[in-house]
């Protein structure tokens, strides 16, 4: 007999810690978690990996998941430490990603200039944005000599995540000059802008 | 946020004007920036030069013959 918990339209990372609740009051059986987003299927996972249980996904419709977890033995309530980096983040929360050097089309010189304007006034929103997304011709934002560290620092001391993109640090011969934020990887950037509440581009 | 601390702002009628200070300020090692014109202040072409308010006398310099419409100090 399967325990089915519906998860569906549930905000992260309350699908995982209802799961861990549940799991932890089971000793013989199977667990069904049925979420809407793959945010909370990679949460589930990562979690019954902590628990060394195996799992299963399927997906009958594109907003459906079914995460499949057979439990064989008495299971123990841990904790849930990488809930706490959950990219999903409650609705609302705001991703930046930035993928040029140049803000709009027609005049590159005055892209420039609004880029500036643009990264300025995002550093001066009340409510920070959770992440900005360097990635392309964004990623020489971040590197040294890059008109933008100031801005880009100030948020970072808010406590806003700065990810660069390393393909493109690489591509472009800049690895070594990254001078604000971290490098990150594509697995990363299409999880922030899948669990975003909003992206928005220059 | 960001603490609010004085700053001296030179805003101009045209964004060529701006990029132009932009240009001349990073030319004459004059540290500064250009900044969308704060909301208080509804003058200018939408950027506004933005600096040290100490700089002042040296930013007259180089604002000589140069196309800009005002000088203003302001807390932001």
């Amino acid at each position: 007999m399967a325990t089915i918990l519906d998860m569906r339209g549930q905000a992260c990372p309350i699908p995982v810690v209802k799961a861990n609740q549940t799991l932890a009051g089971m000793s013989q059986g199977v667990l069904e978690v049925h979420v809407d987003n793959p945010v909370a299927v990679e949460n589930l996972r990562r979690m019954a990996l902590q628990k060394k249980l195996p799992v299963k996904v399927d997906q009958p419709e594109s907003e459906h998941y079914i995460v499949t977890i057979p439990v064989n033995a008495p299971v123990e309530e841990t904790p849930l430490p990488e809930v706490k980096d959950c990219s999903c983040a409650a609705p609302g929360h705001l991703v930046v990603a930035v993928d040029t050097e140049i803000m709009g089309r027609g005049s590159d010189e005055l892209g420039r200039t609004l880029l500036k304007g643009f990264i300025f006034a995002i550093s001066r929103l009340p409510q920070p944005p959770r992440t900005v997304l360097f990635y392309n011709g964004g990623a020489r934002l971040t590197v040294e000599g890059s008109p933008f560290l100031e801005d880009l620092r100030n948020m970072e001391q808010q406590g806003v995540e700065i990810l660069t993109c390393g393909t493109c640090l690489n591509y472009y011969g800049l690895t070594e000059q990254l001078a604000v934020g971290k490098v990150t990887d594509m697995y990363t950037i299409v999880e922030r802008l899948s669990g975003a509440g909003q992206v928005i581009k220059p | 946020m960001i603490a609010p601390q004085l700053w001296l702002l030179v805003t101009f009628p045209t964004v060529t004007a701006a990029m132009a200070m932009e240009q001349r300020c990073h030319g004459a090692g004059l540290p500064g920036r250009l900044i969308p014109v704060p909301r208080s202040i509804t003058a200018g072409c939408g950027m506004a030069w933005r600096c040290d308010p100490a700089l002042r006398q040296r930013l007259e310099e180089v604002l000589q013959g140069m196309t800009y419409e005002g000088i203003y100090e302001l807390e932001f």
